[in-house]
C-alpha cells in the first residue's frame, strides 16, 4: 500500500516506511516520562498472549476485519463494494429516481410557472375570492 | 415483500452453513442484498398509501422509513460486531449472527404488520433475541440485572396492551390498520375508557421510554454489546412510536385530556435526562440518556395529534436511529482500544485518532440537531406543533434543545480535546472497517437532506 506513494517520487514511501510506529511520538527517548516506541511496548514475542495483540505487525494492510489477510482484504472489498456502490450509490439512485408523490415538485413547478405567465400579462396573480362570490347564498336579513 | 423477508429467513441457514472462514464477509454481503431490497418499499405509488399490500403484511409512507431503517441496520451491526467477537468461540459467533437476523425479521414483521394482534406478538418476539444478546454478549455482571430490568419494563407495559387490544376487537369486530381509521370511536364507561386509553399506551411509553418509566434503558443500552446498543437505539425505541402513531387514531377522541400528563412528563423528561447527560462519566450511559432525551420530544410529538407532530416525529425518529447508532459505533471504538467507558480515561483522541475525530463531530452535530440535518428539521417540527398547542411548552422545548446542545458539545469534547492521557500509549490507528461503519451510518444521514420526503410519512401528499 504505501508503495503506491512511489508516484509522488521515492523521498515520501522512504519516510513513510522508515515510520513504522507512526502512531506513537518519534522524539528522542529523554528524560521525559511516558514517551515509548510501539516495538518497546509490543515486542514480537508477546504477541501471541491475550494481551493487546497489534494486527499491523503481522499484516501491515490490516484493514479491521479478519486476521487472514486473504478474507480481510475481500471482506473490505465486499463490504465497500455492497455497502457504498451497490446500496448508497444504486439506491441512491432509485430514490433519486422515484416517482414525484403527491404530486409535490410538480405543484410547484405548475405554481411558479402561472405566476410567470400572470406577471407577463399583468393579470392578479391569485384570485382574491376563495370561493365563488355567486355561488354563495346568503340568508336574508329577518330569517334565522 | 417476500424477497426481503426469504431473504432475511435464510440469513440463518447461511450463517451456520458457511465455513468459518467466510462466515462474517457472507453475512455481511447477504444483510447488504436485504438493504437494498428493504428501498425499493420506499416506491409508495398507490392512492390508499398502502404498497406491497397482502393478507397480513403491507407497508405504507409511515412504516416504510422505519424497515428501510431496520434492513440497513442489519449490515452495520454485523460490522461493528465483527471484531469484539473474533476470539469467541464459532458457535457463539454463529448463534450472535443468528439473534441479530431472527430480530431484523420480528422487526420487519412487526413494521410491516396490517393487524395489531400481529404487530403486538411481533414486538413482543424482538423483546427475547434483545434480551439474549444483552445477557449473554454484554461485557459486565450488571446486564443480567439490565435484562431483566429490560424484560419486566417492557413486558409489564404490554400485558394491558393485549387485554386492550382484544377489547378493541371485541367492540369493532377488526383490529386491521387498514380499517380501524374508519371504525367508529369506541363508546365505552367513562373512567373504563380512561383505563382502556392507558392500557393501550403504556407498553409504547414505556418502550419510547417515556421520562418516569425509562429506568431501563440506561441499563440496557449500557450494558447490551455494540450491535445490541446498536439496535436498541436506533429501531427497538421507534417501535414503541410506531406502536404509538398507530393507535393515536383509534383513541380520539379520548386523547384530548388523557393526553395531558404524558405531554408534560414527556417534556420534562427531555430537561431532566438532557441534564443527566451532563453529569454522566460512562460514555454509554450519555448516549442512553441523550436517546431518552430525544425520544421525550417524538413522544411529544405524537402525543399531540397534529400533522407536524406526527411529521416531526418520524423524522426525528429515523434521523436519530442514524445519529444514535453511529455514537455507539465510536463509543464501541473507543471501548474496544481501552477497554473502559469512563469518558475521563479516553481524551485528547484528536491527537491520536484525528480521523476518527472527524466522525466524531459529525455524529455529535447531528446528536444537537445541527441544521440541515433531518434532525433539527424533525425537532423544529415538533416544537412547533408543541407551541401550537400551548406557548408554554417553548420554554421547555427550548431549554431542552439548549442543553442537547450542551451534553453533546460535552461528549465531543470530552473525547476528543484536551491533553492525551499519560497511560494510553498504544492505542491502535483506526481500522478501515470503523471508518466504513461511521461512513455508513452518516452519509444517509446528510443524503436524506436532498429528499426528506422520505420521512414525511402520511402527509408527502
Amino acid at each position: 500500500m504505501l508503495s503506491r506513494f512511489t508516484r509522488l517520487g521515492t523521498t515520501l514511501p522512504r519516510i513513510l516506511a522508515n515510520s513504522g510506529v507512526r502512531f506513537v511520538s518519534q522524539s528522542q527517548k529523554s528524560a521525559s516520562a511516558g514517551s515509548a516506541t510501539l516495538s518497546e511496548l509490543l515486542p514480537p514475542q508477546d504477541s501471541h498472549d491475550h494481551g493487546e495483540v497489534n494486527h499491523y505487525v503481522k499484516n501491515p494492510d490490516y484493514h479491521g476485519f479478519s486476521t487472514d489477510p486473504v478474507v480481510d482484504q475481500w471482506n473490505m472489498r465486499l463490504a465497500f463494494f455492497f455497502g457504498v456502490s451497490v446500496v448508497l450509490v444504486i439506491g441512491g439512485t432509485f430514490i433519486h429516481y422515484l416517482p414525484d408523490y403527491g404530486m409535490r415538485q410538480w405543484a410547484r413547478r405548475e405554481a411558479e410557472r402561472l405566476l410567470k405567465h400572470r406577471e407577463a400579462k399583468a393579470l392578479p396573480l391569485i384570485a382574491e375570492d376563495y370561493y365563488d362570490s355567486s355561488k354563495i347564498v346568503l340568508a336574508a336579513a329577518g330569517e334565522d | 415483500m417476500l424477497k426481503i423477508l426469504i431473504p432475511t429467513l435464510f440469513l440463518l441457514p447461511t450463517t451456520w452453513l458457511t465455513s468459518s472462514k467466510w462466515l462474517w464477509p457472507t453475512a455481511l454481503t447477504q444483510s447488504m442484498l436485504i438493504a437494498l431490497g428493504s428501498i425499493t418499499w420506499l416506491n409508495n405509488t398507490t392512492d390508499t398509501g398502502w404498497t406491497a399490500l397482502n393478507s397480513y403484511i403491507g407497508t405504507d409512507p409511515l412504516s416504510t422509513p422505519l424497515l428501510v431503517l431496520s434492513c440497513w441496520l442489519l449490515p452495520l451491526m454485523l460490522l461493528a460486531s465483527q471484531n469484539h467477537l473474533s476470539s469467541e468461540p464459532m458457535n457463539r459467533q454463529r448463534m450472535y449472527i443468528t439473534l441479530l437476523a431472527t430480530l431484523q425479521l420480528f422487526l420487519i414483521l412487526a413494521f410491516g404488520a396490517t393487524e395489531m394482534i400481529m404487530f403486538y406478538v411481533m414486538f413482543e418476539a424482538t423483546l427475547i433475541p434483545t434480551l439474549l444478546v444483552i445477557t449473554r454478549w454484554g461485557n459486565q455482571t450488571e446486564r443480567l440485572n439490565a435484562g431483566t430490568y429490560f424484560l419486566f419494563y417492557t413486558l409489564a407495559g404490554s400485558l394491558p396492551l393485549l387485554v386492550a387490544l382484544l377489547m378493541l376487537q371485541n367492540n369493532t369486530g377488526t383490529l386491521s390498520l387498514l380499517i380501524i381509521p374508519y371504525a367508529k370511536p369506541l363508546l365505552l364507561m367513562p373512567f373504563g375508557s380512561k383505563i382502556w386509553w392507558a392500557a393501550c399506551m403504556i407498553a409504547f411509553l414505556v418502550k419510547m421510554p417515556l421520562y418516569g418509566m425509562h429506568l431501563w434503558l440506561p441499563k440496557a443500552h449500557v450494558e447490551a454489546p455494540v450491535a445490541g446498543s446498536m439496535v436498541l437505539a436506533a429501531v427497538l425505541l421507534k417501535l414503541g412510536g410506531y406502536g404509538m402513531m398507530r393507535l393515536m387514531i383509534v383513541l380520539d377522541p379520548l386523547s384530548k385530556e388523557m393526553v395531558y400528563p404524558f405531554i408534560v412528563l414527556a417534556l420534562w423528561g427531555v430537561i431532566m435526562t438532557g441534564s443527566i447527560c451532563l453529569r454522566q462519566t460512562d460514555l454509554k450511559s450519555l448516549i442512553a440518556y441523550s436517546s431518552v432525551s430525544h425520544m421525550g420530544l417524538v413522544a411529544g410529538g405524537i402525543l399531540i395529534q397534529t400533522p407536524w407532530g406526527f411529521t416531526g416525529a418520524l423524522i426525528l425518529m429515523i434521523a436519530h436511529g442514524l445519529a444514535s447508532s453511529a455514537l455507539f459505533c465510536l463509543a464501541n471504538t473507543n471501548y474496544e482500544r481501552t477497554h473502559s467507558r469512563t469518558m475521563l480515561l479516553a481524551r485528547g483522541l484528536q491527537i491520536a485518532l484525528p480521523l476518527m475525530t472527524t466522525w466524531w463531530f459529525i455524529a455529535s452535530l447531528a446528536n444537537l440537531a445541527l441544521p440541515p440535518l433531518p434532525n433539527l428539521m424533525g425537532e423544529l417540527m415538533i416544537l412547533t406543533s408543541l407551541f401550537n398547542w400551548s406557548a408554554w411548552t417553548l420554554i421547555l422545548t427550548g431549554i431542552g434543545t439548549l442543553i442537547t446542545a450542551a451534553y453533546s458539545l460535552y461528549m465531543f469534547l470530552m473525547s476528543q480535546r484536551g491533553p492525551l492521557p499519560q497511560h494510553m500509549l498504544a492505542l491502535p490507528p483506526s481500522y478501515t472497517r470503523e471508518h466504513l461503519l461511521m461512513a455508513l451510518h452518516l452519509i444517509p444521514l446528510l443524503l436524506i437532506i436532498l429528499k426528506p420526503t422520505l420521512l414525511w410519512g402520511w402527509f408527502a401528499c
